[in-house]
């Protein structure tokens, strides 16, 4: 079965520092696929380039076969994407932002209007009926990306850090679509340095570090009988880990 | 107070420290340019205050103008230390906007201001001993009403742009300010007719608070110290009232609601274009800069086309429209720059005509108030019709097409709107970058209206065809440029905003003049800026004169010279205008890129 994305030897480099290095990883029709990897071990850059929001310097990505450099236009139709504190229309509110990429995308107005109107519902939009974007809370920013990411019926959605700095009950909110997305046939690729969050959701998971894929597979391959917390730090941590104290505040 | 004296020394020696650090980039091109027109300014003012007190008492007042509008031109003025980064260390806001002071008499305006200030100096000295020994607080007492006086004025401005009112009233006050700067001459000639500068104009100029210290220095070269005492005491209490009122906005900064609360009218477009239309259209009325933007270009064609009719001239008047149009599309030149990352949106949906719904968007919002003045007002003065329709509309076509192809070709990256600081001016990290690209929309919508206004004023009404046709082909030709360029090169616009740096030039291109050598960097800012003055008025314009049998000598060196000398001197001084800017150009093609880089294909 083709892959739901497939990403082959995808590589960056900007300036000096090699971001992404040769990066292969596969996920599979239905997964849902959690990448994990420090702050600045290439994760957004890699979905970056996987989306076609970035130019790689080698390597190619391809969404259920279709290439996203060479046949954007299909490519692009079947992937929603949440990148992360990336601007919006700003100065709409949260339907109007709906109804503009609704539009955008070929829908007809009617469709558009029934699917804002369900989305604003279930992400708990609809009370900020007249606020701005530009007025919107971390997590409210969050929930009109993930419904902008959900607007034109994606067949793959990738998501870098969408539970970053959300709070608790937009978190539960934004795990319940996601899970019932994947259940409806779906598949999911996020991005999150958060072990528990990814051990409760994916099922396969990717472990990136310094550009590179350290460990792929499903869950258990990756973790085996440990905690995935142990495994990474395990993969990634330097041999001297050893926790330091801060002189001034032990007494 | 010694916390006082820590806050002062602290910002100011922050400030120092930032601007060692940035002299490296563009910056540092961009700095010698301005500190070297700056330096030709303040030459001219210390020649004015050798010539007579009224004439520096017209220049200062024209330098307090320069601080208090300047700011809104070039992105909010200088924001090198923000109050944002101070507020979680809980100063006092007098002492916060004491130490922004400080560190705002760190720079290189502050510096040639105080060499302007200097005539004040040069005053004193001719009158007496103890008129230049008052020279000197005048002069720190007015840089710092100065100083402060641009502050307050953006601090002001911010507070304003968060009302549509405001935003309205400041776009008029600011666009009317910039209009009669612009048309200086009918001042001057005004003032030529009346016999040089009236008793009364003479005594507005030192009630205006940048002749304060004019009349401080004249009051003791004349020995009424009442004079000099009340100036200089005005001064002292302005600086202080100016302190405070900057405090208090500087807290009102800090905690800011941005957006306009408007009623929302729900969105009735049914097509790609016409969605785009749509959110552009929302985005001109809610985001009150835009507003701003707007009623600044309008008031600037108003006030700018009629300024002659102070002198009974009203041949400019039917101009107010182009003029209008012309500033419109420098001032909305970062159209895509002021989206920021938003773009990420336009990328993921290739197929939508992102470019031609915000054309028609920018059509929509200019054109009809435009139109309706060019009609307006060249009905009023009766004419002359074609060359105003002719202009009018190819400029509304080059405007449309110039704004997105600039806004896409030369991208200054914009800093997302949800991540501006305090002040609504600030659309970019690159201000200069920003200003320099209003400049070149500018020229280049000019160009595009020529060959409609040459048709015009020989043929008459052929102009307004050849007018309409240029504008539809400016706005389809440019936009299906700049849309071609949103599709081959949108990853990397992508990239430049998000990093809010524009990537090297490619492999054996030019080199910018940011990637040169900070050395060459200076030579060619200066190169740049300097070749004009030999080239133009002692060169060309001498040579004109010379051949004309003028009379006129002014400031043109080889006219002042033995007749022998004169031709030799003219043809020295254009060849030497060549050969600096000959030399601008050789130093960044001799640095051509020659290390691999990767190409953006």
């Amino acid at each position: 079965m083709t892959p739901a994305l497939e990403i082959i030897g995808l590589s960056k480099t900007f300036g000096e520092k090699v971001a992404v290095d040769h990066v292969d990883l596969a996920v599979p029709q239905g997964s849902f696929y959690g990448l994990v990897g420090q702050n600045g071990a290439g994760k957004t850059t890699t979905l970056s380039m996987a989306v076609g929001l970035l130019r790689p310097d080698g390597g190619s990505a391809r969404i259920f076969g279709a290439d996203v450099w060479s046949d954007p236009s299909r490519a692009k139709s079947l992937v929603g994407v949440l990148p992360d504190g990336m601007a919006m229309p700003e100065r709409l509110t949260g339907r109007e932002v709906l109804t503009y990429l609704g539009l955008l995308r070929g829908l007809s107005k009617e469709v558009v209007a029934e699917r804002a109107e369900e989305l604003l519902s279930v992400l708990e939009l609809d009370e900020a009926e007249k606020t701005l974007v530009i007025e919107y809370s971390t997590g409210m920013r969050k929930k009109i990306g993930l419904a902008i990411a959900l607007l034109h019926a994606p067949r793959l959605l990738v998501l870098d850090e969408p539970f970053e700095a959300v709070d608790p009950v937009s978190a539960a909110t934004i795990k319940t679509i996601l899970r019932g997305f994947v259940a409806g046939g779906g598949s999911i690729v996020l991005s999150s340095h958060v072990m528990a969050l990814v051990e409760q959701l994916c099922d396969h998971v990717g472990v990136i570090d310094k550009g590179r894929v350290a460990a792929a597979g499903t869950l258990e391959q990756v973790r085996g009988d440990r905690s995935l917390e142990d495994t990474f730090v395990g993969l990634v941590g330097s041999a001297d880990t050893g926790t330091k104290e801060l002189s001034w505040l032990s007494r | 107070m010694t916390a006082m004296t820590t806050v002062l020394g602290t910002m100011a020696g922050m400030k120092l420290a930032v601007l060692r650090h940035s002299m490296s980039g563009q910056k540092a091109g961009l700095v010698a340019t301005g500190g070297v027109l700056g330096l030709v300014l303040a030459g001219g003012t210390l020649f004015a205050a050798f010539q007579s007190g009224d004439l520096l008492a017209a220049a200062y007042a024209v330098w307090m103008l320069g601080w208090i509008l300047g700011p809104v031109f070039s992105g909010g003025g200088d924001e090198t230390l923000r109050p944002e980064y101070f507020t979680l260390l809980g100063l006092p806001p007098r002492r916060l906007a004491a130490g922004l002071l400080a560190g705002a008499f760190v720079g290189v305006a502050p510096a040639i201001n105080l060499l302007a200030l200097a005539g004040l100096v040069i005053l004193g000295v001719r009158q007496s001993p103890a008129a230049a020994l008052v020279a000197l607080p005048a002069m720190l007492l007015q840089l710092a009403i100065f100083v402060l006086l641009s502050r307050v004025a953006v601090a002001a401005l911010g507070i304003a742009l968060r009302s549509r009112l405001g935003a309205i009233g400041t776009g008029l006050v600011n666009g009317a300010i910039l209009a009669a700067l612009g048309q200086v001459w009918v001042f001057a000639i005004a003032l030529g007719q009346t016999g040089g500068i009236t008793p009364e104009a003479s005594a507005v100029l030192r009630y205006l608070p940048s002749g304060w210290g004019l009349a401080a220095v004249e009051g003791a070269g004349t020995g009424s110290w009442d004079r000099t005492g009340l100036a200089l005491g005005a001064m002292v209490v302005l600086v202080a009232l100016l302190l405070a009122a900057w405090a208090a906005l500087l807290t009102r900064r800090a905690s800011a609601a941005r957006a306009s609360a408007r009623g929302r009218r729900p969105m009735t477009a049914s097509t790609p274009s016409g969605a785009v239309v749509a959110k552009e259209l929302r985005t001109w009325s809610r985001d009150l800069v835009r507003t701003h933007q707007l009623t600044f270009a309008l008031a600037y064609g108003v006030f700018f086309a009629g300024a002659p009719l102070l002198l009974g001239l009203d041949v400019m008047l039917a101009w107010a429209g182009p003029v209008a149009v012309l500033m419109a599309a420098a001032m909305t030149a970062g159209v895509y720059a002021v989206d920021g990352t938003a773009l990420w949106l336009t990328l993921m949906i290739p197929d939508a005509a992102d470019v031609r719904g915000r054309q028609r968007a920018w059509l929509l919002v200019v054109g009809p108030p435009v139109v309706a003045l060019a009609l307006g007002l060249t009905a009023v003065t009766g004419g002359p019709w074609p060359p105003v329709l002719a202009v009018t509309a190819a400029l509304l076509g080059g405007g449309a097409g110039i704004v997105p192809l600039i806004s896409v070709y030369a991208l200054v990256p914009g800093t997302d709107p949800h991540r501006r600081g305090g002040n609504p001016l600030r659309v970019s990290e690159d201000d200069g970058a920003l200003t320099g690209m209003a400049y070149a929309v500018l020229a280049l919508v000019a160009l595009t209206g020529a060959p409609a206004a040459v048709v015009a004023v020989m043929y008459g009404w052929a102009g307004v065809a050849v007018g309409a046709a240029t504008g539809v082909l400016c706005w389809w030709g440019f936009g299906l440029l700049a849309q071609r360029r949103l599709h081959g090169h949108g990853p990397e616009l992508l990239q430049m905003m998000r990093t809010g740096k524009r990537p090297p030039s490619r492999q054996g291109g030019w080199v910018r003049i940011d990637e040169l050598p900070k050395r060459e960097q200076i030579i060619t800012a200066l190169c740049w800026s300097v070749g004009a003055i030999p080239l133009f008025p002692q060169g060309i314009v001498a040579g004109f004169l010379k051949a004309q049998d003028s009379e006129t000598r002014s400031w043109f060196l080889a006219l002042h010279l033995p007749e022998a000398f004169q031709w030799p001197v003219i043809v020295f001084m254009v060849l030497l205008g060549l050969g600096i800017y000959g030399l601008g150009l050789w130093i960044p093609y001799r640095h051509r890129r020659s290390a691999a880089v990767p190409e953006a294909s």
